[in-house]
């Protein structure tokens, strides 16, 4: 995010796009609800009715898929009824006037059928976020889990730049980022093209730098990304361009990538699986080699939040059974293929970390053991630099030339759109009492009595009553891919031909049905939208046995001893 | 004696402050902590997300031995016989077909920022290739 969770509750509108944060991150939705009390105009752009939603000024209810065409159209209002800030264009941009001219064409009543949103809505909103004092952009997955992403994320950027939304406090453009770390994941280098802190590995001088301190010759290819992988294994005819091995470290594809047939198809042919993490998993059933690691409250370290704010977490309890921490089974792992690694504790990683990576050079131990949180860049050791709370300070970007650049380009549909045999479109979104894969939150008594399988599916009230089926009926879904049974959830939230899963659950688990689509940039899936079919099942009875059995054998996959524990 | 420990939440991107109370090395509840982005508020997860080190196994059990698949079925093992048997297989992956046949992933959940730095390192200095990456994709 380019400023501060604070800060939310400080701008004059919220323009909140594809986030859903009352689900996904309650503690920041918090902050919405303040700006609304503190006198903020909500503007909500999103297929659902969400909570948001409900307390917005405005709520644009696009049609899925179709983002693109609804930020174009607001540019278009801006600049044709002459809200932009010309000052700031001049500034501190790049490249507006052939931006102007590409949004000409999106007029709201071009993007009208499109986004099924009425044209005077898009040109309310325009105004509005034109007009505000300082406008925010907050975007969830409704924005990064489509084919069409990060020309989307670019076109958001546009319009804060547009408008000079950006370099002050309480405004500017914010993904808030979903795991708890994922942000912290990508500081760190856990990507192909960079080292920690967004160091290039094509960078020569960069390389350099790091070769030198780790002793080693460093590779300038940038790596392929996780979505490639099914690719890497099951098509690839070139032996040497084939992935053979993979070692899954804290994750579980099996369950939380798309297309699952395609993940297990892949785990079976490759040739050697490592899997290290806390729990059984669907991944670790078919992996050659279980690493079992400690669990957050066992061990110490840094996480990175979704605003770049560092912080620490502190073991508080001995770990159970023969486990080690995940960067001690790393280390032994490297020193017994002979590149020895050896640290003591997490503090000794992350002054490794810092002396290489200039940007988190200042966020010490001691710093953040004195201040609690530091956001990044932090550049200088001594306790003046407190970090940075936001970015781009004075419209200073982080081209070569300082200079903010306008995007465009036209609107693409999803890949895979509803049909006369799959008449229904299938988003994948959050649950707000479980977290990702489930096999922590699924393991917490309280949280798994408010909710657990098969999970739901949330239909529009006159789908259901087309489908002829109520409030908690199991239903049958099928995708191209893949079917499964999950329970119907009508809901007003929702408009008809569309129909919403959360990820969380592992015999309603909908990524048997989304497509391996990927955005050409990002390579993120197409998770939110894929074409699916639904199908009433008549005999209610096999099926809820059916559930109960499928839970039961999942539970016997998993080691637990189901004879001495009930469900 | 009960102890009080300040981390930061391991659901979502918050990154809310909490209290872990300890006692007789269990955590027994969570306590919100003044967080620069949560100001002592914590959401239900927050509040009762602890219980899985508890490992009371009701969806999945808890990994506490390494285990290597042998004939098809997976074995518990000793650490050493763990670690010397995956570094021959990737070894001996990176010898037939380079570094580049190998894939690694980093980790968005638990496992924190150092952890990720070592993986990362270990991918690009031992097995000598940028495959790496993680699931900020999916």
């Amino acid at each position: 995010m380019s400023m501060g969770v604070p800060e939310i509750e400080d701008a004059k509108l919220l323009f909140i796009f594809g986030y859903n944060g009352a689900d996904s991150h309650p503690i920041v939705a918090r902050r919405i609800v303040k700006a609304k009390q503190k006198g903020a105009k909500l503007i909500v752009v999103d297929p659902r009715i969400t909570e948001s939603a409900r307390i917005a000024d405005m709520h644009l209810q696009l049609k899925g898929g179709s983002n693109m065409a609804l930020v174009q159209a607001m540019a278009n209002v801006i600049i044709a009824e002459g809200l932009a800030d010309q000052k700031f264009i001049e500034d501190h941009t790049n490249g507006y006037e052939e931006y102007k001219e590409f949004v000409k064409k999106y007029t709201p009543e071009y993007a009208e059928p499109i986004c099924h949103v009425p044209a005077e809505q898009i040109r309310e909103a325009a105004r509005a976020y034109a007009k505000a004092e300082s406008s925010m952009i907050l975007y969830g997955m409704g924005v990064c889990q489509f084919a069409q992403a990060v020309d989307v994320v670019k076109g958001l950027a546009s319009l804060a730049l547009l408008t000079g939304n950006f370099g002050g406090p309480n405004m500017g453009i914010g993904p808030v980022r979903g795991q708890n770390n994922v942000q912290g994941a990508c500081d760190m280098g856990a990507l192909p093209n960079c080292y920690s802190g967004y160091q290039s590995v094509t960078d020569d001088a960069v390389r350099e730098k790091f070769e030198k301190a780790w002793g080693v010759k460093l590779s300038n290819k940038v790596g392929i990304p996780l979505t490639h992988v099914p690719h890497r294994v099951l098509e690839e005819k070139d032996e040497k361009k084939k992935i053979h091995a993979y070692y899954i470290f804290g994750e579980d594809p099996a369950q939380s990538d798309p297309d699952l047939n395609e993940i297990r198809e892949t785990l079976e042919k490759l040739d050697f699986v490592v899997m290290q993490d806390i729990f059984m998993n669907k991944t670790g059933l078919q992996a050659d080699v279980i690493l079992p690691s400690t669990a957050w409250g066992e061990h110490d370290g840094i996480y990175s939040a979704c605003d770049r704010g560092f912080a620490r977490i502190r073991k508080a309890i001995e770990p159970k059974g023969d486990v080690k921490t995940d960067w001690e089974i790393i280390s032994l792992i490297s020193t017994a293929m002979g590149y020895p690694m050896h640290y003591n504790n997490t503090k000794e990683i992350w002054d490794e970390m810092r002396s290489l990576t200039p940007s988190f050079f200042g966020a010490t131990y001691e710093k953040l053991e004195a201040l609690g949180s530091i956001q990044w860049p932090c550049r200088d050791e001594s306790m003046e630099d407190k970090g940075t709370p936001y970015l781009f300070t004075g419209g200073k970007f982080s081209h070569p030339d300082g200079r903010g650049k306008f995007f465009a380009t036209e609107w693409r549909p999803p890949c895979e759109v509803e049909s006369p045999e799959y008449p229904y479109s299938l988003s994948t979104v959050r649950e707000v009492g479980h977290y990702s894969v489930r096999t922590m939150t699924g393991n917490c008594r309280a949280l798994a009595n408010l909710e657990d399988e098969p999970g739901w599916i949330q239909m529009s009230p006159e789908d259901c009553e087309k489908l002829n089926v109520k409030e908690g009926d199991l239903i049958k879904v099928y995708s191209k891919r893949g079917s499964l049974i999950t329970r119907v959830l009508p809901t007003e939230r929702v408009r008809p031909g569309a129909t919403y899963m959360t990820y969380q659950w592992w015999i309603g688990a909908c990524n048997e049905l989304t497509t391996p689509y990927l955005d050409p940039v990002s390579n993120t899936p197409e998770s939110k939208y894929c074409a699916i079919n639904l199908e009433k099942i008549d005999d209610q009875a096999w099926a809820e046995q059916y559930v109960k059995d499928s839970y039961e054998s999942i539970r016997k996959n998993m080691g637990i001893d189901t004879a001495k524990k009930e469900v | 004696m009960g102890k009080q420990v300040l981390t930061t939440c391991p659901y979502c991107g918050a990154g809310c402050q909490l209290y872990l109370n300890v006692e007789d090395g269990q955590i027994v509840s969570a306590t919100p902590a003044d967080g620069r982005t949560n100001q002592g508020n914590l959401c239900l997860k927050g509040h009762y997300g602890w219980d899985y080190l508890n490992d009371p196994q009701i969806l999945t059990k808890r990994l506490t031995k390494p285990m290597i698949r042998k004939n098809g079925v997976l074995e518990e093992v000793e650490w050493d016989e763990a670690i010397s048997y995956t570094a021959e297989r990737l070894s001996e992956i990176k010898a037939k077909y380079g570094p580049d046949s190998i894939m690694g992933t980093g980790s968005a959940r638990g496992p924190g920022n150092e952890a990720n730095f070592v993986m990362q390192k270990f991918m690009r200095a031992a097995i000598g290739t940028n495959n790496v990456d993680h699931c900020a994709r999916v």
